[in-house]
């Protein structure tokens, strides 16, 4: 019996160590982790190098700002003292994407001083555009409402810069009186910022460390394809969201707005059928059919672009402005990409500018990006 | 039943498999060794030590045949032969210990190599003097991570491991609001932009950096210190209709960004991550050198160990053959990079680690034991 046993036993652990779970390596794992931006003690791979992925900002920082070594995901650490012996922190971070948009970005920084969020409507009066080599700041200066730090009020001088697709952060935060002291100082120190070089694939070797078979690092082509337009009266540049190229506000009586985006996709982009309907999905519009494709789109020729443009309205309020919403659409294919203008908001103020629609895709002058590398500004 | 069990353990008992499985371990070693100047030393691992079979694959075929038993095989074989055969001739008797032990110590060893191919976990943890981290990498394996960066407070992350994006077709996850489907999945691949390599045929990618990237599929690298450029074309697919085709590739820097839904999303390819509940920070890294030469002497990293949960705080100093040793992680010196300025950790995380420490004492004491028996008996025959 002694012998079958352990023969049983054997067999057992032989079997019981191959069935053993927890060795599936191919599990999705799903987690939460502390915002790498938000985090003094995290740091995001390979930054900055890997991170920056673009062309390298620089700023020329008044000589009684005291720089501090870089650590973590910032690009650039300030001290600024007092003499009462107050300090405050100008800390330089640069992050992928819009990191959720202008407001969501003042309203974190409004929650840090403990202030009420802004709703969209408000945020053009918080925001003052300043200009830095040609490029757009968006600077916000906000006090706190009550003390919040040694019996005294805080107050943030911010200032975001979009790129094409990285957005940086200047944070000015510190006591009420020191950092309102420091705010021209610190408009000026926004206007000397300069963006530089080419962006560029980040080599696999600096963020390991170790060799790697990638190619010399190759110089990225600019990704935004050329083209050019000219901006209608009232409509105001918004910092670039992720895919678009150009992006407006129009701002009509009673708080209605209309969003005016211009994207260019690879390809044909789905078609025109699937786009107009996907268009009719967000004004919650039943699709159309191939065949009735015809009689809600016309063709607009402009430079020797030919447009294809739907104009669809809701039937019902939409959220979130419970208001009855238009998009006023065209569609072009130039080349290997297909273009889209489209302007979304509220029926009315989409009527009132319908024609400012169709005078910026007349002056819209586009390249063939298949045959040209070359970028063209769009201011 | 039982008669059948016993003619089963004689056949695993016998000393001839005994020598037909040792015999079979020194061709898959031989062969194994060989392979890994084609493979490199992981994969070799994988197809001959961490396999049931060796398989073989003709040039060009798509299928493949087991052609000899991999360690897998033949491990537990082995240890079945082991005991089994105890179980058939162990008689308990003093003079039997030391045969024991080291039968025993064997069977440990074997055990703590299985342990280990299965649930060991070996990563690097790459650090700036004065940065901080978190989670450390997998060296070779990759991951395609769709963050969900909306909330102020935090990311939510989406792992999906390398192993699912080479095989599936449309993934799903319950934390996504769109579905991902994998267009094309490659190992290792060359990058290079279209405006260099203009003949190339036309990208798979809509959007993103894609279109203007070319990548060229070539076979996985088998040298230590080179890594693969895992890329895969991966379309988001929502209820709406696709957003787009990206290209992601762990040689991109920066993570690419959508909207959906309210959410922005980041899709980033990158090395797997192994996160931790605790912090390391870099304070110092030295590279000391013997006087007058380059030849090094030490590497050493002072690091500070963070970890809220226990109320840990506290600086250690990690240099070769010193390890930190803390939550089940061995935090080992491994390289340094960046004139000296980055410091490059092993971190192995090894539930088993001890097995084999454990073994060699069983062996060494059985060894002892057994020589000393035989010791004790020839000058006892001597002196009469």
């Amino acid at each position: 019996m002694r012998c079958t046993g352990l023969l049983g036993a054997a067999l057992g652990a032989a079997i019981a160590l191959f069935c053993f779970p927890g060795c599936d390596k191919s599990k999705i794992e799903i987690y939460r982790v502390e915002k790498e931006h938000d985090s003094q003690t995290s740091q995001m791979p390979g930054a900055p190098g890997g991170m920056s992925g673009r062309g390298a900002v620089i700023w020329q920082a008044p000589t009684d700002w005291e720089e501090q070594p870089a650590s973590g995901p910032r690009r650039g650490t300030f001290k600024i003292h007092g003499k009462d012996g107050s300090e405050a922190e100008l800390s330089i971070t640069a992050f992928p994407g819009d990191v959720g948009g202008l407001l969501a970005n003042v309203n974190r920084w409004r929650g840090q001083i403990q202030l009420p969020p802004l709703a969209q409507s408000d945020l053009a009066q918080a925001t003052t555009p300043l200009s830095a080599s040609g490029r757009a700041i968006l600077f916000v200066d906000i006090v706190s409402a009550k003390p919040i730090k040694d019996g005294k009020k805080s107050r943030i001088l911010g200032g975001t810069l979009a790129l094409d697709d990285e957005t940086w952060f200047f944070k000015l935060i510190g006591p009420d009186e020191l950092v309102g002291a420091q705010k021209e100082q610190f408009k000026r120190f926004l206007e000397t910022i300069k963006v530089e070089g080419t962006p560029a694939l980040a080599s696999s070797a600096e963020n390991t460390g170790s060799k790697t078979n990638a190619p010399t690092p190759p110089t990225l082509a600019p990704i935004t394809p050329p083209f050019e337009y000219k901006t209608p009266p009232g409509w105001i540049p918004q910092p670039l969201a992720p895919m678009r190229l150009a992006s407006f506000k129009v701002a009509g009586s009673n708080g209605a707005e209309a969003d005016i985006s211009v994207v260019s996709l690879a390809g044909i982009a789905g078609g025109d059928l699937a786009n107009i309907n996907r268009w009719r999905d967000q004004l919650k519009l039943p699709p159309v059919s191939e065949t009735e494709l015809a009689s809600i789109s016309s063709h607009l020729n402009a430079r020797g672009h030919d447009f294809l443009v739907t104009d669809l309205v809701s039937t019902e309020p939409l959220p979130p402005s419970q208001r009855k919403m238009r998009i006023v659409a065209a569609a072009s294919q130039q080349g290997e990409q297909t273009w889209f203008v489209k302007m979304t908001g509220d029926v009315d103020l989409v009527e009132a500018q319908k024609n400012h629609f169709f005078d910026f895709l007349r002056g819209l002058s586009i390249s063939d990006i298949s045959r040209s590398d070359e970028s063209a500004a769009h201011q | 039943m039982v008669r059948y069990l016993k003619a089963c353990g004689r056949g695993l008992s016998s000393l001839r498999l005994t020598v037909v499985l040792l015999g079979l371990s020194m061709v898959m070693i031989f062969f194994g060794t060989l392979d890994q100047v084609h493979l490199g030393i992981h994969a070799a691992q994988a197809k001959y030590f961490r396999s049931l079979f060796v398989f073989w694959q003709p040039a060009g075929a798509g299928w493949s045949i087991p052609v000899f038993p991999g360690g897998y095989l033949i491990g537990p074989l082995l240890f079945m032969n082991l005991v089994a055969a105890h179980g058939m001739r162990f008689k308990l008797a003093a003079k039997k210990i030391g045969i024991f032990l080291i039968h025993a110590g064997v069977v440990v060893l074997l055990l703590g190599e299985l342990f280990t191919g299965l649930f060991a976990k070996e990563s690097m943890m790459r650090m700036d003097i004065g940065t901080a981290q978190t989670y450390s990498e997998a060296p070779r394996e990759t991951e395609l991570a769709v963050i969900d960066t909306s909330s102020n407070e935090d990311d939510l992350v989406v792992a999906i491991p390398e192993s699912l994006l080479a095989r599936a077709t449309v993934i799903q996850h319950p934390a996504l609001p769109f579905t991902l489907k994998i267009v094309k999945f490659m190992a290792n691949t060359s990058l290079a932009m279209r405006s260099q390599a203009p003949n190339s045929p036309p990208s798979l990618a809509t959007t993103g950096i894609g279109p203007n990237v070319v990548a060229k599929e070539i076979p996985r690298t088998v040298k230590q210190d080179e890594r693969d450029l895992t890329t895969a074309f991966v379309q988001i697919n929502t209820v709406q209709g696709p957003l787009g085709t990206w290209l992601v590739s762990n040689a991109l820097g920066a993570p690419q960004a959508f909207t959906y839904d309210g959410h922005t999303y980041e899709l980033r390819m990158r090395q797997k991550r192994y996160y931790k509940p605790f912090t390391i920070k870099l304070l110092d890294f030295r590279h000391d050198i013997y006087p007058g030469t380059d030849i090094p002497k030490n590497f050493s990293s002072r690091i500070r160990l963070i970890d809220s949960r226990q109320k840990e705080d506290r600086n250690v100093l990690i240099y070769m053959n010193s390890p930190l040793r803390y939550s089940g992680y061995t935090f080992y010196q491994a390289g340094f990079d960046n004139s000296d300025k980055t410091s490059i950790l092993q971190v192995v995380k090894n539930p088993t680690f001890l097995l084999p420490y454990i073994a060699c004492g069983l062996v060494g004491a059985g060894l002892l034991t057994q020589f000393s028996m035989h010791l004790v008996g020839f000058l006892r025959r001597r002196r009469a």
